[in-house]
Formats: structure tokens, C-alpha cells, sequence
């Protein structure tokens, strides 16, 4: 079913445009006038006859006597009448249809002699066949191929007349035949068969190769299509709300959070999935893809008293695991509250909304800032170090480059692209940078994102929030915590990180720091009481990229137990420190750290740098549960490896 | 977020009732595009005979057709399977030509024989001229009203000569003139149900008919909620994937 689902989506890519100009021409095809595409407004249909004296006419016999001293043949001989006159139409050469190649000549029936076509006989054809008010303006012989007339395979004589419409009659040169009339109506008209037939080459055909190759395409597309449909179906999304009505449509749902611990009863609506009937209450889970089941990110667990299983999705096979699945681990967006009693919010513990105003933003390395928020009409919030906030991005105009940007850093940016775009509303979450046990103002380290090439957006959620003035509100959501030091440990503990995945490893150092000092201050044990040391990796470009160099100088300098290994790639020769990446100078240090058993890692960069870092800390043998890590990626991709 | 779910409700919604459709759209179109349309047409199943007219064997001239004939209107000379023939018209009626009756007739240049009406054997034996096949012929009938889909009110009255070969192939022709009529197979009654099917006009293949009108203008509506689709799909998830820190913290275990 996935696999259907990613035909479908490419599929859509191929052929939407075509599919769109196939509706919109065969849309035109349902409104046209029959009549007019045609080309027949000025048309006479019915061609004035004499009456023919059969006695008078030239016996045929030695008409064909007189062609065969000649070597010529002759297939049949019709009488016909052209101009209101008898003539023979002696067929040399016959074609299954008028149109295909044929080979005619033309006999006066009274005198036997033979006529051509001449371009007055054809003019006056053609103006029997015309009721326009137009003159002739040329008639002029033609071979094919014709634009007007594409399927015609005979030489033929085009009469234009100087009428509104531009009409052009077609004479077969050899027979006389009236082929047809074509005017600005019929060419139009045309115009969209050509589209509707793909017919690009004007070969008066459906079977090219283009359409073809198209016509299969769209057919999968149109099944694809079908399929997920009808497993929408079976999965009871087509819920109609008003055959419900009388019925209670409401199911109470206790809400836990992934502790188990009560957070809120709801009543959900049954008629709508569970993504947007929790967004009812304000509860936003994470969602990029808006519902259909193909992003994962809105996972929840569900559960009822009679222990019940829950039907499984394509979407949830595809995006969950079987012990997930087991235990009653559903994607949102693909069910809908019926007969659900309680439901796990894995990735909200507290999903309440505030409204924050920016008190300070600075840059504290070329590209990244460190914003300072306070909290609007609130008391201040407690949250454990690592936690991060949701913050929602209205839509609206953003700049690749920072509007304020101070003249030292200019030179950094040179190379990006300046570039005005809009975008959507969306949210985008960072982790807080201190700890609740410090300060009352929340702060965060936000890297902006510019493009990786001119196809996609620079990242918009930290444009905004880099570019917001003092004083200037946001709301967001949270703090969400999911990445947080083990409760009550006393292990060592190894951080490692680079970029701005600095912002929740300096909260988690500064809580242990406040933790520390307020032991310190109430027992007046010094420094060596508390046993915890802290190892603190961290990766940077340049000397410009160091976060917060001066103030983890100053604390390794304060503490012994506190380590910092500040580790640069592109280094310039005024460097002492170390060269290189991170996770080297990890695995040079890591016998130094101590017993296996007894660290304990927390993870925040990259996730190349995070997935490389994983494998080698289980390679010298660290438990899975002794390594925490917070991804930049958003989505569980780190697990999906395992 | 809310135009893309906006989209999504829409295209999953009005696909619901479209859907069928949409499979019916393509796969006529697919079948219409595939199949060759001069095959379609059956200009395969017929030879195009190129024969004659043998000079020699006219012995019944113009004159003596008019003495036997002497309301012959429309005179046509050819080749009936092997012999040279006259085809010409006579009227029957009042002169009004609109309730005027038409008869054709067939008559032997060699002795002015006169071939038409057609035969039972005779059409049998034209048939099987101007069939290109190896099939044997099944089933004749002669029509002479209330004629099938494909065979026009004009042309009759008409022998239909049925083959036993791929496709069912059936030969018409004419039993006054003798001429190939027309000639079907199954891919062709095919291609008119198929065809009848991709206008949704189930009566007189007309594209100008109102179920096409609303069906066609809400699958505009659909596919352009589809298209909305598409591009967050495909090129917003691009963007999501420099999505900044959005932290997903997952215990190793």
C-alpha cells in the first residue's frame, strides 16, 4: 500500500499537468458548438442537380476504349454531378476512403472530353458550397499535409474567402469532391483536439507515441488512485457526519502523557480523525504532511479497557513498527476516537500555549542568535533542562538574508543569495537553552537556515524568528520534554554536540551547575561532595562558531569535574585547541572517561554526526539506554536504522 | 498547514464520487490511443481490391442498359468480385425526393444480366472477396430493417456475413449494389463503448451532454486540489528536511 501511495505521488508529478489540460480541453469539447468546430457556419450543404437526360450521355464504353489504347486503367466510373453538370469520375487508383491517397480523372459526361480542375472550376465549386458575404482572396493548389485539414492524404485546391471568420473551402483536385470548410471557429477548435490528442506533430492522430506513454501513466495514476481510495474506505475515513446526527457523536478519552500520568479528559467527535479532533483542544501533534499518513510524525498510543486490538492501517504498517503496532501504537491522522478510551500523548507532556515577547536577540556566532523571551501575562514556567518549545510561524514574506545584520558578520553572508519569499504558516521547534532553575526568561539558540541550493526555501521558522524586533509577540507551545538528564544519577555524563545543538547540552550543564551549587549552599560541602563529572564534546567550524567559548572556559576553570573539549575542523593557525571532528576526539578521550558502565551520553547535532557517534559508542560497548539524543531531523530516523 | 488539509479533505472527498470516472477516463482513453485507428476501423480485415475494368467484356453498352433501364439515374460502372457491372439508381415515387424510394441495381456488363437484389450464395461470395482473413464464414442474415449500432439506416437492406476468426469480424454488403457496406470486429464495437464511456453519453456519443459538463468540471476542482497536493508532497517536503532543530527525544531501546 505505501508503494501504491508513492506511485500515486510521483505519478502526479508526470502526468498532473496533462491530466489538467486533458479535463480543461475536454471541458471546452462539452461547452463548444458542434456546428461551429466544424468550420460550417458559412456551409451549403445541399448542392443544386439538374436533371440528367440518361440518352444524351457519352457511353462510358468507349471512354474506356479510348483510355485503355492508352495503357490507362480504370477501376470505376461514376457519374456525378459537379456545377449542377454530369461529368465521369474515372478512379485509377482506390484507397479504402476518399480522404486516403486515391487517383482520379474527370470526364465531361455529355462530351467525354476530359477536365481538369482548373483554379476556376475550383473557385466555383467552392463558392456553391459558401454563403458568406467574403470574396475570394486566392486559390491556390496544395499538397498535403495541411494544417486545416490534416487527415487529407489528396491533393487538394484551397479557396480563401475575406470574410470575419476567415474561412478557407477545400476542393480535392482530382474529383472535385468538396472536402470541407475550415474557419478561425474550426482552427480554435483544433487547437484543443491537438492538446486533448497530444497530437503535437498535426498528424491528425491519437495513436502517437507521446500520448500513449502518457495514456498508461494516467491510467495507473487513475488506479493507484482507485486502490488508496478505497482503503480510505475500509479504514473508515469517509465518515459522514450528518448521518450521525441524534446519535452521540462524542467519545470520552482520557489523555496520558508518556508517563502514564492523567493529563486532561476530552470528549472527541468520532466523525473526524484523531489528529484534528485533538487539535479541537488545542493539542497540536506534530504533522508535516497534513494528515495522510505518510510523514509518521503524529503518533499516539491507543488504548481501551477490554484490551481490544485496534485495526492497523497501510499507513501505520508502513510507519511503525511491529512491537509498536503490538502495543497499540497508531498514527492519529488514520483513526478516528471510536472505541478508544484512553490515549498516550507521546511527544506532549504539557501542550499548553504562551504568548512570548522577544526581550533580546543577538548573534553569538555569524549565523547563529540567541533569543531571550519573557512570557506575557504568566508566571513563569518550570521545565527540566533539554525541554523545547513549539513555536507557531504565521505565514507571511521572509529574506534569506537577516534584515539586521551588524556590518562584522556582513562578510560572512556574501556568498547567500539575497532572496524575498512567502511562506505558510508552520511550526518549528528549539530546544531552550537554560534551565528553568536560572532565569525566568526563556532562551534559545537558533541557527538560521539558509538554502542548501536555490530550489528549496531558507529555513523559515528561524528567519522569522531571528528577524522578530524587541517587544515583538509569538506564540508557542510547550516546553515539550523528551531529552532530559537520567533522574537521580550520579554517572559521569558525556556530552556531545556541534552547531546550534548546543542550545539543550548548555541547559542540561547549567541545571546540573544550579543543582550542584544550591547542594553546595545548603550543605557548605565543597566542590569535591558532588561526585558527577561532566564531559562536554563540542564541534565547530571556525573559532567565529564556538558558542559560549568564554563562559565553558570559565567553568572548567571553576570545576574540576567539568571538562570541555572544544573541537574545531577548519581551524585557523591562531588555534591551540583540537583539529578535526568531534566524535574522533570522543573515542581519543574515551578511555579516559571511566568505566563503561558507568557514563552516561547525551546526544545534540547532525544527524550524520549523531548516527556515526551511535554506531561507535555501541562498538566500544555502550548500552542503548545509557545514550539519550535529541535530532535536528524531526522524525525518528535514527530508530528506523536500528 | 490548513490549505494543504483543506486539499487533502477536497481531493480525498469529491475523488469518492469521481473516482470511477477518472479509472473510466483512462482506461478508454488508454484503449482508444493503443489500438490503431485505421485497425480499429477494420481497414485490415478487408483487402482493397484494385481490379479492373475489363474493356472487352462491356457487350450490354449505356444504350442497352437504357432500353431495359429506362429511368437509370446515377449510373456507375466497376468490378463485382470478378465482372465488370453496372450500379445505377431507379425511383420509385411521386418525384418528391425526400419520401422518394431509391433502388440499386447490379447488371453484368457482359450480358446485362441483372445480379441484384444479392443472393444468399452471392453475398456469401462477395463477403468472402472482400474479406482479408483466414476465418470461415459462420452466420449470414439479411437485414433489411431495424439495423444493428453499427450498420447505418441508409445502407440497407444489407447481408451481414459473420466470420469465425479473431474478433468476431463481420462483413456488410449492400444487397442491391453489392458493395462493401462496412465491416466490424470486436475491437472496434469495443472502441464505441469505450468511446461511449469516455463522453459519458451512453445514447448518441454526444461530449455535449450535462452529466460530462459536471463530472468534468468538478474533477477540475479535484485534480487542482490533487495538484496542491502534489506540491507540498513533493516540494514542501523538501523544505521540511532542513526542518531546524524540532527535537524527537527516543530512548535507545
Amino acid at each position: 500500500m505505501a508503494l501504491i501511495k508513492i506511485i500515486h505521488k510521483w505519478l502526479s508529478l508526470l502526468v498532473g499537468l496533462q491530466l489538467l489540460i486533458w479535463l480543461g480541453s475536454g471541458f471546452f469539447f462539452n461547452l463548444m458548438d458542434g456546428e461551429k468546430a466544424h468550420g460550417g457556419q458559412y456551409r451549403i450543404w445541399q448542392q443544386q442537380k439538374s436533371v440528367i437526360e440518361p440518352s444524351q450521355l457519352f457511353d462510358p464504353k468507349l471512354i474506356l476504349t479510348q483510355l485503355s489504347k492508352q495503357n490507362i486503367e480504370v477501376i470505376s466510373l461514376k457519374q456525378i454531378q459537379l456545377l449542377a453538370k454530369p461529368y465521369y469520375l474515372l478512379t485509377h487508383e482506390k484507397s479504402l476512403y476518399a480522404h486516403f491517397k486515391n487517383n482520379y480523372s474527370l470526364v465531361d459526361a455529355y462530351s467525354g472530353e476530359i477536365v481538369i480542375i482548373d483554379e476556376a472550376m475550383a473557385s466555383m465549386l467552392a463558392n456553391n458550397s459558401y454563403s458568406g458575404a467574403g470574396e475570394i482572396l486566392s486559390a491556390v493548389k496544395l499538397s498535403p499535409p495541411y494544417d486545416d485539414i490534416a487527415r487529407e492524404k489528396n491533393n487538394v485546391w484551397q479557396i480563401n474567402y475575406s470574410d470575419d471568420n476567415y474561412t478557407s473551402v477545400y476542393v480535392d483536385a482530382g474529383s472535385g469532391r468538396l472536402i470541407a470548410h475550415s474557419n478561425d471557429d474550426k482552427r480554435f477548435a483544433d487547437f484543443f483536439f491537438m492538446l486533448h490528442f497530444m497530437d503535437y506533430g498535426n498528424e491528425a492522430s491519437f495513436n502517437n507515441i507521446q500520448i500513449i506513454i502518457f495514456a498508461i501513466f494516467t491510467l495507473f495514476f487513475a488506479l493507484t488512485g482507485l486502490i488508496w481510495t478505497i482503503e480510505l474506505g475500509f479504514n473508515g475515513q469517509y465518515k459522514l457526519s450528518f448521518f450521525f446526527k441524534g446519535k452521540s457523536t462524542l467519545q470520552d478519552i482520557i489523555l496520558l502523557d508518556k508517563n502514564q500520568q492523567r493529563i486532561n479528559d476530552v470528549n472527541l467527535t468520532r466523525n473526524i480523525n484523531l489528529l484534528d479532533a485533538l487539535l479541537v483542544h488545542d493539542i497540536a501533534l506534530s504533522s508535516s504532511c497534513g494528515g495522510g499518513g505518510t510523514c509518521g510524525q503524529c503518533k499516539i498510543k491507543m488504548s481501551n479497557n477490554n484490551g481490544s486490538q485496534f485495526k492497523v492501517t497501510s499507513a501505520d504498517y508502513a510507519q511503525l513498527n511491529d512491537a509498536e503496532l503490538e502495543q497499540g501504537y497508531r498514527l492519529a491522522c488514520q483513526h478516528t476516537s471510536e472505541g478508544v478510551e484512553q490515549i498516550t500523548l507521546l511527544d506532549v507532556t504539557q501542550g499548553k500555549k504562551h504568548q512570548l515577547m522577544l526581550q533580546q536577540s543577538k548573534f553569538i556566532s555569524p549565523f547563529i542568535k540567541e533569543l531571550r523571551f519573557s512570557l506575557v501575562d504568566e508566571s513563569p514556567l518550570s521545565y527540566k533542562a533539554g525541554a523545547f518549545m513549539r513555536f507557531i510561524i504565521p505565514a507571511g514574506k521572509g529574506c534569506s538574508i537577516p534584515l539586521k545584520l551588524p556590518d562584522d558578520l556582513q562578510p560572512h553572508w556574501h556568498h547567500i543569495e539575497h532572496l524575498e519569499y512567502e511562506h505558510l504558516a508552520c511550526t518549528r521547534s528549539y530546544s531552550l537553552a537554560e534551565t528553568s532553575l536560572n532565569t525566568e526568561e526563556l532562551i534559545f539558540t537558533i541557527k538560521i537556515q539558509s538554502a542548501p541550493h536555490n530550489v528549496t526555501l531558507p529555513g523559515v521558522g528561524s528567519s522569522y524568528l531571528c528577524n522578530l524586533e524587541q517587544g515583538e509577540l509569538v506564540d508557542a507551545i510547550g516546553p515539550f520534554e523528551e531529552f532530559y538528564a537520567v533522574n537521580n544519577s550520579d554517572k559521569t555524563m558525556v556530552l556531545l554536540g556541534a552547531g546550534s545543538g548546543m542550545a539543550p547540552l548548555k541547559s542540561l550543564i547549567a541545571e546540573q551547575m544550579a543543582v550542584k551549587n544550591s547542594a553546595e549552599n545548603s550543605t557548605g560541602k565543597s566542590d569535591e561532595t558532588v561526585p558527577r563529572a561532566i564531559h562536554f564534546f563540542y564541534g565547530a567550524r571556525t573559532q567565529n562558531d564556538l558558542l559560549y567559548a568564554e563562559y565553558f572556559d570559565d567553568l572548567a576553570e571553576q570545576h574540576d569535574l567539568f571538562n570541555y573539549y572544544p573541537v574545531l575542523s577548519q581551524a585557523n593557525e591562531d588555534w591551540t585547541g583540537e583539529k578535526g571532528y568531534i566524535q574522533q576526539t570522543l573515542f581519543q578521550q574515551f578511555d579516559g572517561l571511566g568505566d563503561v558502565g558507568n557514563l552516561e551520553f547525551y546526544l545534540c547535532g547532525p544527524q550524520a554526526l549523531m548516527a556515526e557517534t551511535i554506531t561507535l559508542l555501541k562498538a566500544k560497548g555502550v548500552t542503548d539506554s545509557a545514550i539519550k539524543f535529541d535530532s535536528f531531523g524531526g522524525n525518528n530516523v535514527l530508530l528506523k536504522k536500528q | 498547514m490548513s490549505l494543504l488539509k483543506t486539499s487533502r479533505k477536497f481531493h480525498k472527498w469529491l475523488m469518492l464520487f469521481l473516482g470511477i470516472q477518472f479509472v473510466i477516463w483512462t482506461v478508454s482513453g488508454a484503449y482508444m490511443v493503443i489500438f490503431d485507428i485505421d485497425y480499429i476501423h477494420g481497414d485490415s480485415l478487408v483487402v482493397n481490391h484494385q481490379s479492373k475494368i475489363d474493356v472487352d467484356n462491356i457487350n450490354f453498352t449505356l444504350g442497352d442498359l437504357l432500353e431495359v433501364y429506362p429511368n437509370a439515374e446515377n449510373l456507375e460502372m466497376g468490378v463485382f468480385i470478378d465482372q465488370g457491372v453496372y450500379r445505377f439508381t431507379i425511383k420509385s415515387g411521386d418525384g418528391d425526393d425526400s419520401t422518394d424510394k431509391k433502388t440499386q441495381y447490379l447488371v453484368a456488363t457482359s450480358n446485362g444480366q441483372q445480379l441484384s437484389p444479392l443472393n444468399e450464395d452471392l453475398a456469401k461470395r462477395a463477403a468472402q472477396h472482400y474479406y482479408s482473413g483466414e476465418g470461415n464464414i459462420v452466420d449470414v442474415e439479411l437485414i433489411t430493417e431495424n439495423p444493428p449500432f453499427e450498420l447505418s439506416r441508409r445502407r440497407l437492406p444489407a447481408w451481414r456475413v459473420n466470420f469465425n476468426d479473431f474478433g468476431s469480424p463481420s462483413i456488410y454488403v449492400s444487397a442491391q449494389s453489392g458493395k462493401l457496406v462496412t465491416k466490424r470486429h470486436e475491437f472496434w464495437r469495443f472502441f464505441d463503448l469505450m468511446f461511449s464511456l469516455h463522453v459519458m453519453d451512453y445514447e448518441d456519443e454526444d461530449p455535449s451532454n450535462l452529466l460530462l459538463f459536471w463530472f468534468v468540471l468538478f474533477s477540475l476542482i479535484a485534480s487542482l486540489f490533487g495538484f496542491v497536493l502534489t506540491y507540498f508532497r513533493i516540494f514542501k517536503a523538501k523544505n521540511s528536511v532542513e526542518q531546524e532543530t524540532a527535537p524527537t527525544v527516543k530512548d535507545m531501546n
